[in-house]
């Protein structure tokens, strides 16, 4: 047995273990890519590095193996800053988005190359579920919104952008049981929490609330529900049936609407004391009482536990899709203060981008697509696409997002160690290229840091050809042995070749929908 | 049917070079190797051939071949073209003639074969002749001092020797009565580049044909190789003549000078050109120069008076493949007191009491790292001598391999015998091809008299020896990467420990040193490792050998004692520079730095030179004057090592590309204040965060030059390079000391200039491609680099 120390704690263990086992031995995680038990390509990523408390020097914890008298240090600022450069040395050779430019322009945030994958399989229910985990109001707002999600569509320069906004509204129109899929979720929690104002915030985080099980009030000074929907918005863009369908789905879902009721600075109060939170979503400042407290912008609560803001109040938004993804976010707060008062961790925000896109990459992207111009619905605007029109206008998605978005190493750990993907950025950006000729899996090389773990997985496989590196240095590749292609290359280890790889270079082909 | 009968005849070759190496992994590289001697390229249906009939895989071929750099998977042209891009060689401008070639050969940007198919062009980071810098190696021949305008001139004097070349009938007779002295020729690389071969064959002819019986000694490196070709003339009562640059057609008059033809018929004939000989000497000058031994004050005596020759004893005069003559300079006769009289311990402990490192760049004792090997239970153990000599700039190990191949084997079996060692192996790069025949043979010759093999010199001692050749990486000089490379795998360093003393070739304790490291162990048992230890400093003991080269005037291969100043290196040794100032020295190559003339005084020591933020590297020296730029040299050791890591880890693959894309920016007056800043600290994450030595040591020319000289990159920031260098800060402009020469426009390749004759010249800065040529060629100095 060998005793050394990690984090000042004694450890001991065999002999030949190397220090990442050690630490993980006492439950000391130790961060990495290109490491995967059993196999040999590591040490590569450099992420794994820890420190020597002698000679204070820096060495990778994955291939190191474990001395007596060793003293680790495996978390320091120095540490997690050279983690950091690591990694940010990888982003600089790294090209690719881990988010489509829609998404990423969408205020709400909203899963928009799945839900046109979906559609694209005819699964409208599914795709309904996907835009409702960000968009309450997929009908409404498949009227009004002004889509800054197709101004980014990298098909655009293709025969015109995807039609996102009709897609959506269309998985509220096809799907016929959209009240039943929101009623299905509902599992009551017993808290009870007003919103005050009935506009696209409060309507949005009233059906959040409602999802999260909580009863759910909203106040309206008006004798109708919808706030600046109705109020602001010609009938001609926004036919009000629409609205009131919208509204009846929430009211389905158990709300109760309390119209024709003006808080007051008073009236708050005895709000605030009769509900366990509130979330205020009454329009634009000026037009408030002056008890209401300011709002921060970023968790949508207040100086006052358990109420919250949004939508105009905050500030003014100009696009109802924006007061309705605050709404949400008001609504996911609430939920998390009123069932454990403490915020669990937010969501990934580090996004590799690349901006413009070279004209061979988009006939790159082409192959993951169909051709052809953008569809008009032939029934014109107001009743939108059939389901037909729908899945073909879908199908012109050109899958811009990474099929590992939400599983690649090297995003959750520049994430996790706030990389700055600009920070080291050569003089050119590689072009981007998919492959696509496998069956199961998809090489998108530009993704790849280099480990080597796939030619190790491959190497396994006597039967196919196997991938390589080719060349050395910076230039380095994966490769397949007589520049034949990745089919020949992998024939039963394609698969665990794609799911080991820590980024979305190789990546298993088929859909799925937690992706 | 041609085709078929093609493909029939290729598997048939591939099939003979798979019988000579064997089936196993191991075998790629040297199969890879004699392939691309076959076919000047790999062919993709030979490597296919490799793979369904020996164990290699397709991956592995793949993987390897694209790994080395000699290797080329395109077809190529009929001659190959070199362009040395070693450190001596860019100084002087070993890019321009790489572009003038490009013009010359009319390659396509991108393209590398002419359209013809008759010429390759190819960069190699360094062919070691760094004295005759700038090189270029068409095929076999070797050519130095080139200049940009001659590019034409060599390309048409290669093409005619290639098809006019008879061959040389041997005049020397074997058998030969009493002589009257001996004369000596050096035949080292740089001297063979030097028309050395040609001396020879005329020296053998006047020999012949006048019936002058002398003996003619092929020696190896004589060190002094800004002189090459030179002929040392040593006449009974040991009167010596030494002629430095001797041409071919001037070798008839030195012989002439020193011995009387013999036959009647000669005599009479020598005698009367004998007194033309006579009278030219009088008046004309003349283009070798003369200096006797005796005579003191002469370049040559204060070339060789600073130095102490251990790993270089007897040289100039010992014949590099010759055994009688290697013991009868006493070779051997240490392995045999080790072999009788010696326990392996005893052994190490006079390595480990004479305080030897080794001489590879780390410094690591050489004692120590016998013992550890020694230590080490194991059935099989190999000693492998590094002679993966890869720093551009550096020709030490090429020198010693090719002058003293027995002297290191000596070394070599002493290291088995006390580590218990059974298997050695020599790593030499496959760009030193007269060391790898010279060290073929010479282990050849030691197999025949039982000096390798089973039981040595009658004792219980066995041991073999092969060669590896190396092929085209500087990592492999890395010792886990060079153990990778020989198991036939690409190579990658791997994290040490464990150390290869522990787990090395095959998993077997593996002592590696370096060249020169084993050329001084027969000295110091020799000698005792007290006579040793007494040279040299506290730390550093002995001497070490560097590559002498630049802007010196002297440059050459030198020995000196540890401890003498840079000062007197490049001031008594190397004569100083030549018309600009001397600015610094840069020491260890690629992972070492620079050191300004400020700190000339600083002693040649492991740890004084850590501390001046250099490092002894493998012994690379190369000077720089006031026309050197330091953000140039920096990028240009960077942009080295950039190239040659093997892409394994992060901060090297890509930090060091990220830290060259940062130089670029100041070579092109485009960075800014915090790209300073960021190149920095990238340095130190890049040497602190990478896996092995390589990468560890990249950012040292970088850290030296900025810590040095920060006023030069500042200036660039500015967009200013101070020293002229820098392409994209500079241009050419015409002085009024123009006499209108026209010599200028005739050259210019660019047509930037006009044919005015008589009248002051003028250039286009918009046409100009700052090739330099034009400054090259003025015969009055009338071209100014803003």
């Amino acid at each position: 047995m060998i005793t050394l120390t990690i984090d000042h704690i004694v450890v001991q263990v065999p002999e030949g273990v190397t220090v990442m086992q050690a630490a993980g031995s006492i439950g000391t995680e130790i961060p990495s890519m290109c490491y995967l038990p059993g196999h040999f390509n590591h040490p590569s990523c450099m992420v794994c590095m820890v420190r020597d408390a002698q000679s204070g020097k820096f060495f990778p914890s994955c291939a190191m193996p474990v001395s007596e008298g060793m003293q680790v240090i495996t978390h320091s600022p120095e540490i997690r800053e050279m983690r950091r450069e690591s990694l940010e040395l990888l982003l600089s050779d790294h090209a690719g988005d881990c988010e489509a430019p829609c998404r990423l322009s969408c205020p709400a945030f909203m899963n928009i190359p799945l839900m046109n994958r979906l559609i694209a399989s005819s699964d409208f229910e599914q795709a309904l579920q996907v835009v409702q985990e960000e968009i309450a109001l997929p009908l409404l707002l498949g009227y009004i919104c002004p889509a800054p999600c197709e101004k980014a569509c990298r098909r655009k320069p293709l025969q015109g952008s995807v039609s996102i906004c009709l897609l959506k509204r269309t998985t509220a129109t096809v799907t016929k049981s959209r009240e039943k899929i929101a009623e299905a979720l509902i599992r009551p929690s017993g808290k009870k929490v007003a919103v005050i104002g009935t506009g696209p915030a409060g309507l949005a985080a009233a059906f959040y609330l409602l999802r999260a099980g909580h009863q759910c009030v909203l106040f309206d000074k008006n004798d109708q529900a919808g706030g600046s929907l109705r109020y602001d918005i010609p009938e001609s863009r926004l036919p009000r049936e629409i609205l009131d369908a919208e509204i009846r789905v929430i009211q389905q879902m158990g709300a109760v609407f309390e119209m024709n009721r003006t808080i007051t600075g008073e009236a708050f109060e005895d709000l605030v004391k009769e509900f366990d939170a509130v979330i205020l979503a009454s329009g634009e400042r000026s037009q408030q009482p002056s008890g209401f407290p300011a709002i921060n912008t970023h968790t949508m609560g207040t100086s006052r536990p358990g109420i919250f803001g949004c939508g105009a109040i905050v500030r003014p938004t100009g696009m109802a899709v924006r007061s309705a993804a605050q709404g949400r976010v008001a609504a996911l707060e609430t939920d998390i203060y009123l069932k454990s008062g403490k915020h669990k961790k937010s969501g990934i925000t580090f996004h590799s981008v690349i901006t413009h896109l070279f004209e061979s990459e988009l006939q790159e992207y082409l192959k993951e697509s169909i051709p052809g111009p953008r569809t008009e619905p032939q029934s014109g605007f107001l009743a939108g696409f059939s389901a037909e029109e729908a899945v073909r206008e879908a199908k012109r998605c050109l899958r811009c997002d990474c099929r590992k978005s939400s599983g690649c190493k090297l995003r959750i750990l520049s994430d996790e160690y706030q990389a700055n993907r600009k920070r080291f950025t050569g003089p050119e950006r590689k072009r981007l290229t998919k492959s696509m000729q496998h069956d199961l899996v998809v090489y998108e090389p530009q993704k790849c840091i280099r480990c080597g773990l796939c030619i190790e997985i491959a190497g396994k496989e006597k039967q196919a050809l196997g991938l390589t590196f080719v060349g050395h240095g910076f230039e380095v590749e994966i490769g397949v042995p007589f520049n034949q292609t990745i089919k020949e290359a992998l024939i039963l280890t394609a698969l665990e070749c794609a799911t080991s790889c820590p980024t979305g270079a190789l990546a298993v082909k088929e859909l799925t929908i937690d992706n | 049917m041609v085709m078929k009968k093609q493909r029939e005849s290729q598997s048939h070759i591939v099939d003979r070079i798979i019988a000579i190496h064997g089936r196993s992994m191991e075998a790629v590289i040297p199969i890879l190797q004699d392939i691309q001697k076959e076919f000047n390229y790999l062919p993709e249906e030979a490597l296919r051939h490799v793979c369904s009939h020996t164990d290699i895989t397709p991956s592995a071929i793949t993987g390897v071949s694209t790994f080395y750099s000699h290797f080329r998977s395109g077809k190529a042209g009929e001659h190959i073209i070199r362009v040395c891009t070693g450190t001596a060689c860019h100084v002087k401008g070993a890019l321009n003639v790489y572009d003038a070639l490009c013009r010359e050969l009319k390659l396509a940007k991108g393209e590398v074969t002419d359209p013809q198919g008759k010429f390759t062009l190819e960069k190699v980071s360094c062919l070691g002749c760094c004295t005759l810098a700038p090189v270029v190696k068409i095929d076999d021949i070797t050519y130095g001092h080139l200049k940009t305008d001659k590019v034409g001139e060599m390309l048409h004097d290669f093409l005619t020797r290639q098809y006019g070349l008879k061959k040389q009938r041997n005049h020397r007779k074997k058998s030969v009565e009493t002589t009257l002295g001996e004369i000596r020729i050096g035949l080292g690389s740089c001297c063979i580049a030097s028309v050395s071969e040609a001396v020879k064959a005329e020296l053998e002819k006047t020999l012949w044909e006048n019936q002058i019986h002398v003996d003619v000694k092929q020696v190896g490196c004589v060190g002094i190789c800004h002189q090459v070709p030179v002929l040392e003339v040593v006449k009974p009562g040991g009167q010596v003549a030494f002629y430095a640059k001797v041409k071919p057609e001037e070798v008839r008059e030195v012989v002439l000078n020193h011995f009387r033809p013999e036959g009647f018929f000669s005599r009479l004939r020598m005698g009367f050109s004998g007194m033309i000989g006579n009278l030219l000497e009088e008046g004309i000058p003349r283009s070798f120069q003369r200096y006797d031994q005796e005579q003191r004050e002469t370049p040559l005596q204060q070339f060789l008076e600073p130095q102490l020759a251990i790993a270089t004893e007897d040289r100039g005069v010992m014949i590099p493949c010759d055994l009688e003559d290697f013991q009868h300079f006493g070779g051997f006769r240490q392995l045999k007191y080790c072999l009788d009289q010696l326990t392996p311990q005893q052994v190490i402990d006079e390595i480990s009491l004479s305080g030897l490192r080794g001489r590879g760049g780390a410094g690591f004792p050489t004692g120590r790292k016998w013992q550890l090997v020694k230590d080490q239970a194991s059935s099989g153990k190999y000693v492998i001598c590094n002679g993966d000599e890869g720093d551009p700039g550096a020709f030490m190990d090429r020198m010693l391999l090719e002058s003293y191949p027995l002297r290191i084997i000596e070394g070599m079996l002493i290291a088995a015998y006390a580590t218990g060692a059974n298997h050695g192996i020599f790593y030499i790069r496959a760009e030193y091809p007269l060391a790898v025949r010279r060290v073929k043979e010479a282990i050849h010759l030691c197999r025949e008299k039982g000096i390798i093999g089973p039981s040595i010199l009658g004792s219980a001692f066995s041991f073999e020896i092969e060669i590896f050749e190396g092929a085209g990486a500087f990592i492999c000089g890395e010792e886990t990467a060079l153990i990778a490379s020989v198991e036939g795998r690409r190579g990658h360093p791997s994290l040490r420990p464990p150390y290869p003393a522990f787990k090395g070739l095959h998993q077997k304790p593996t002592l590696v040193n370096n060249t020169e490291t084993l050329s001084l162990i027969s000295w110091i048992i020799r000698h005792g490792a007290k006579t040793f230890a007494v040279i040299g400093t506290p730390r550093s003991k002995g001497t070490k050998v560097f590559a002498l080269a630049g802007k010196v005037r002297f440059g050459g291969l030198i020995e000196v004692p540890m401890g003498i100043t840079i000062r007197q290196i490049v001031e008594d040794i190397g004569g100083g520079t030549i018309g600009h100032k001397f600015k610094a020295v840069q020491i260890g190559g690629p992972s070492g730095g620079c050191v300004p003339a400020s700190h000339a005084g600083l002693p040649i020591d492991f740890e004084e030179l850590i501390t001046a933020g250099s490092m002894m590297g493998s012994g690379g020296l190369i000077v720089l004057d006031e026309s050197d730029c330091m953000v140039d040299i920096a990028h240009y050791f960077l942009s080295f090592t950039q190239q040659q890591s093997c892409g394994k880890c992060t901060f090297c693959r890509v930090g060091t590309r990220r830290m060259l894309d940062l130089l670029e920016k100041f070579r092109h007056g485009s960075a800014r204040e915090e790209d300073l800043h960021q190149l920095e600290r990238l340095a130190a994450s890049v040497k602190q965060g990478s896996l092995c030595g390589l990468g560890k040591t990249a950012p040292n020319p970088v850290l030296s030059a900025l810590r040095y000289f920060r006023k030069e990159f500042e200036a660039h920031i500015q967009g200013h390079c101070p020293a002229g260098k820098c392409q994209p800060l500079i241009t050419y402009h015409i002085n009024e000391t123009c006499i209108g020469c026209t010599i200028c426009a005739r050259q210019c390749p660019a047509s930037a200039i006009e044919n005015t004759p008589y009248e002051m010249h003028h250039i286009d800065v918009e046409k100009c491609i700052k090739c330099d040529i034009c400054r090259q060629c003025c015969p009055v100095d009338a071209i100014t680099v803003r």
